[in-house]
């Protein structure tokens, strides 16, 4: 009776934006006869920070500070299509719609500013919220006093609009699954060793640690990359020793009503984890921007599974890896069957072992 | 200045912690009707009678909705990409699942709502239900769909999604060694900490204000529209904040009937469920049965997969095709794997339909080959991270649908987690790269892999 | 019966065994605490009642007849955020915000009696409340942070306790 560690590693990779693209997302941008700056997308914040992100990318690309930004999401009538946040999409692809209506946002401030200053526009930048003159900082106006010269005096209204979208990328061939098409806005990558601590008396498997590494392309605002990077890997640890629908899955009996009854992760089977960023910016995202919002419960699983492994000798491939399951593992100590140089887990679990032969998976040799 | 990279706080930070962020439980209208579901008890039954004459006739009850009641009774979110829908929004004839909605009801409270839910009176002929995917393609199997019980709509008419690469004989009998293992993750609940609700408004202009937690507002909108066949500026959906969603908030789950509500009892009307129904009644993350087989030399390399994969969509597609499909795409994982033979079917059980959630159709095949991985490391005696870098996908190497790969870095977060957790790497891993293969780290079988970046 | 919520007193009659939750959601209009199970399996609904967290969604509203009731709008203001407000904030410890003002009134009241910054007690305070979004790290590391008294720049968000930042990324 004792209680075993061990460590165990994943590598994964997960796509931004829907899968085979098709999926627009658009924005549009007014400003105020102060310079202030309204924004209007479709993209749902589910905590996930597309307000903060997007604002973000706005106030960054037309030049002006993050407080002068409003943003909208509130509704169809006054916001434009934004297919979702969903697919680890919203940072990249309503993102990149966001920056592409502050581009014309800003090339709008700059003609107005350029007749108010008679300067070619082409030679003025925008810094902080004020319009100047490149080489010649001396020579400015305040987006304020442009947007003003705009809304009283030229008559205009300074809007933005952009849109983003990646064509449907379509199966041409289904035998194959060849596209003809990326089927992807971006790829991101990320690498995770679990610790965990299984206790052979009991079962219970407590993952100790979780050391994670995930290329972000860039990190638009790390600190929430932290938090979908830190809520992934417990929802993550969920999926590898808590959480299950149907304990007896297959059987759809003892479903918990409850969160008595459900065991979603709480505070005290919080591990600590560690994040490291790397970022290898995406060619197209939004300041080189990937989308690691839903990878971020995906490498957890595996290396807890190869961590108990490699603490208790036994391989459990049914998620959750629970108590039971373990003492269950631990007293079957079941071998592969070897065949020449085949060697056969979990023949138990197989089609071809449960089904009267409707399907097979038959393995050349 | 900058911005992008800043360490900014939430836009809506204050606004959380002083308890000012609107979520859709805290609009409050006057005159709102609660809304209540006759849900079905059974996992698979026929549908013999249903009379919703008494519950009507209550007093405070303002009116119940049934099928009959549906514009466009079947409509899927991805019809748009021109998959089928297959699933009423409320049940008409048989019920595939225990908790599929049969009728709604609008009352004064929700009480009586409930008490109405209750008084109607709806009769069931039981039938045989599936719940193991593993037996669905047995010809005594019970019959879940009027499509048989696997999802018969890919292209080219094909009943399921495949993938092949290479020369997938070849690989095996090349092998030294050829690992097999089967890998079945749970289906999940999303549990959000606000359950799904929906207020639905009148408007004096004949429109309908929609308040809803949905994650894709103009998804909703579509859906509700093609439900209702009414133009989309009928509609305005009130939104964009949501009290957690993970997938299942995409749903659309109460949107369309609580509107048919409102359109029968010209009130407001509110429907939120109970966490007894979100738990029991919402779409979870599916559970997954997938078996892999690798063809592996005996110093590492990976020569060929083969993998079943049986998704259990549950009584409905809904998302489930999509999933398998994206499942598909990234079936490898990190990998550059020349040869390979991939056959997923989406299979219909008389469970709770499955949808999208964080990782969707990746999360099944991260757990799948991951764990195989680690398996087949410990099998031939290699380290688990030198396996995964010498594998791993480099620039210009071809996805299991021949895209080319631009930018991967498993190697430098795996050089990263090695450092991390004090793993020597030997010289040659520790400065290896993302380039293109060479050398040693090109091996014959990988030749062919490498595709041109170019146009991507 | 008489709730005093935030300091102001409100008299309602006949609801005595409706929840305390639905009284404050309902009759008086203070939407903070939130209805997240009404099972008190998740916390989103706990308001402090003379002091003490308490689960409003298994209190009947009688029970607090004659009490002071504090829920988040009672902590503080957007222009006087509370402490434990301000660390949600530098911290990150709210993403959806929907579990943020239980799991706060319970972290006030912790820090009211006494709590220090010790990560197991904090665990052990706010056990039982349901977070999905965060992983619990950014709570506990705000709770922390309010418990001993920290300052805290509302400008700018504290880096993680065990982040790298391999490139870039503005620190």
């Amino acid at each position: 009776m004792a209680k075993h560690t061990g460590r165990g590693i994943a590598a994964i990779e997960y796509p931004t934006g829907m899968n085979q693209n098709g999926d627009p997302s658009q924005c549009w941008i007014k400003v105020k006869p102060d310079g202030r700056i309204d924004v209007f997308a479709g993209t749902a914040d589910i905590g996930n920070g597309s307000k903060t992100i997007q604002s973000q990318i706005v106030a960054e690309t037309i030049g002006v500070p993050y407080d002068w930004i409003t943003y909208d999401n509130s509704n169809t009538d006054s916001s434009p299509v934004c297919t979702g946040t969903f697919a680890s999409r919203a940072t990249f692809v309503a993102g990149k719609a966001a920056e592409k209506a502050a581009l014309q946002v800003k090339q709008k401030i700059l003609e107005i500013a350029g007749k108010e200053l008679e300067i070619d526009p082409t030679d003025l930048e925008i810094v902080d919220g004020e319009v100047v003159a490149k080489g010649a900082p001396q020579t400015k106006l305040s987006v304020g006093d442009v947007a003003a010269a705009a809304t009283w005096g030229h008559g205009e209204l300074i809007t933005g609009t952009g849109a983003q979208l990646k064509p449907y990328a379509a199966i041409i061939d289904p035998e194959t699954g060849e596209v003809d098409l990326p089927p992807h806005s971006a790829i991101s990558y990320a690498a995770c060793s679990a610790e965990v601590e299984v206790d052979d008396e009991t079962g219970e498997v407590r993952v100790v640690r979780l050391q994670q590494c995930y290329d972000v392309g860039r990190a638009m605002n790390p600190t929430l990359v932290e938090g979908q990077i830190e809520g992934g890997a417990m929802m993550g640890l969920g999926l590898g020793v808590l959480e299950n629908c149907y304990p007896y899955y297959p059987s759809v009996e003892h479903r918990g009503g409850a969160f008595g009854s459900y065991l979603a992760p709480g505070m005290e089977d919080m591990p600590q984890i560690d994040t490291i960023m790397i970022e290898n910016p995406s060619a197209d995202g939004p300041y080189g921007a990937k989308g690691i919002g839903e990878m971020a419960n995906n490498p957890q699983p595996p290396a807890i599974a190869a961590a108990v492994h490699d603490a208790i000798g036994v391989w459990i491939t049914e998620l959750p890896i629970t108590p039971e399951r373990v003492l269950r593992a631990l007293e079957a100590k079941t071998e592969p069957r070897r065949e020449g140089k085949k060697v056969v887990f979990d023949g138990e679990l197989s089609v071809n072992a449960v089904s009267k032969g409707g399907i097979t998976f038959e393995v050349p040799a | 200045m900058k911005v992008v990279g800043a360490r900014i706080p939430r836009y809506d930070g204050v606004a959380h912690v002083t308890g000012r962020t609107t979520y859709v439980d805290d609009v409050s209208v006057p005159g709102t009707l609660w809304a209540k579901a006759l849900r079905s008890p059974h996992h698979h039954a026929g549908i013999t009678t249903l009379d919703t004459s008494k519950a009507e006739a209550m007093p405070g009850v303002r009116g119940v909705i049934t099928w009959k009641d549906v514009p466009l009774l079947e409509y899927g979110h991805l019809s748009a990409l021109g998959i089928p829908a297959d699933e009423p929004l409320l049940a008409k004839d048989e019920v595939r699942y225990r908790g599929q909605p049969i009728a709604l009801v609008a009352a004064e409270s929700e009480e009586l709502a409930a008490e109405a839910v209750d008084a109607i009176e709806v009769g069931f002929e039981e039938r045989p239900a599936l719940f193991d995917v593993r037996e669905a393609f047995d010809s005594d199997a019970p019959k879940v769909h009027q499509w048989g019980n696997w999802y018969p709509h890919f292209e080219g008419e094909m009943d399921r999604r495949q993938i092949r690469k290479g020369d997938i004989e070849r690989a095996f009998d090349e092998a030294d060694t050829i690992v097999q293992g089967v890998y079945r993750p749970a289906a999940i609940e999303h549990a959000p900490i606000e359950t799904q609700v929906c207020q639905v408004v009148p408007e004096a202009n004949g429109r309908l204000t929609i308040y809803s937690c949905t994650q894709a507002l103009y998804f909703s909108l579509g859906v509700v529209a093609a439900h209702l066949q009414v133009p989309l500026n009928r509609l305005k959906i009130v939104g964009g904040t949501t009290g957690g969603g993970f997938g299942g908030k995409v749903d659309t789950a109460t949107e369309t009937m609580a509107c048919l509500l409102v359109l029968k009892a010209n009130r407001p009307v509110k429907w939120r469920w109970t966490r007894e129904e979100e738990f029991l009644c919402s779409s979870t993350r599916a559970p997954w049965h997938m078996e892999l087989a690798t063809a592996m030399t005996k110093d590492g390399w990976i020569l060929g997969q083969k993998m079943l994969t049986l998704h259990d969509a549950g009584a409905y597609a809904r998302f489930s095709p999509y999933g398998l499909t994206k499942h598909s795409f990234h079936h490898t994982g990190a990998y550059s794997i020349p040869n390979l033979h991939f056959d997923g079917y989406v299979v219909f059980t008389n469970r709770t339909p499955t949808t999208a959630m964080r990782g969707f159709g990746v999360t099944s095949v991260s757990f799948a080959v991951e764990t195989h991985l680690s398996r087949v490391a410990k099998e031939l005696g290699l380290d688990p991270i030198e396996i995964r870098m010498r594998n791993a996908n480099r620039i210009g190497d071809t996805s299991p649908n021949g895209v080319a790969y631009t930018d991967p870095s498993t190697i430098d977060t795996l050089q990263a987690i090695a450092d991390a957790i004090g793993h020597e790497l030997p010289a040659d891993y520790r400065t290896m790269t993302n380039e293109p293969r060479a050398g040693e780290l090109l091996p014959e079988h990988l030749v062919a892999q490498v595709g041109s970046t170019e146009g991507h | 019966m008489n709730l005093t919520v935030n300091g102001i007193t409100h008299g309602v009659d006949g609801r005595e065994l409706a929840t305390l939750l639905d009284v404050l959601r309902e009759d008086i209009g203070v939407t903070g605490p939130k209805a997240g199970c009404h099972q008190g399996g998740c916390g989103a609904c706990t308001v402090l009642v003379d002091g003490e967290p308490r689960r409003s969604c298994l209190l009947p509203a009688g029970y607090a007849d004659g009490t002071e009731i504090t829920t988040v709008e009672g902590l503080g203001t957007p222009e006087k955020l509370a402490p434990i407000q301000q660390a949600f904030v530098h911290h990150y410890a709210a993403q959806c915000g929907f579990c943020t003002s239980g799991m706060m009134l319970a972290a006030h009241a912790y820090i009211d009696r006494g709590g220090t910054d010790d990560h197991d007690a904090i665990q052990q305070a706010l056990g039982g409340h349901v977070c999905r979004c965060t992983g619990y790290s950014k709570i506990i590391d705000a709770v922390a942070a309010a418990a001993r008294g920290d300052s805290f720049d509302l400008t700018t968000t504290a880096v993680g306790k065990y982040t790298t930042m391999a490139t870039g990324g503005g620190e």
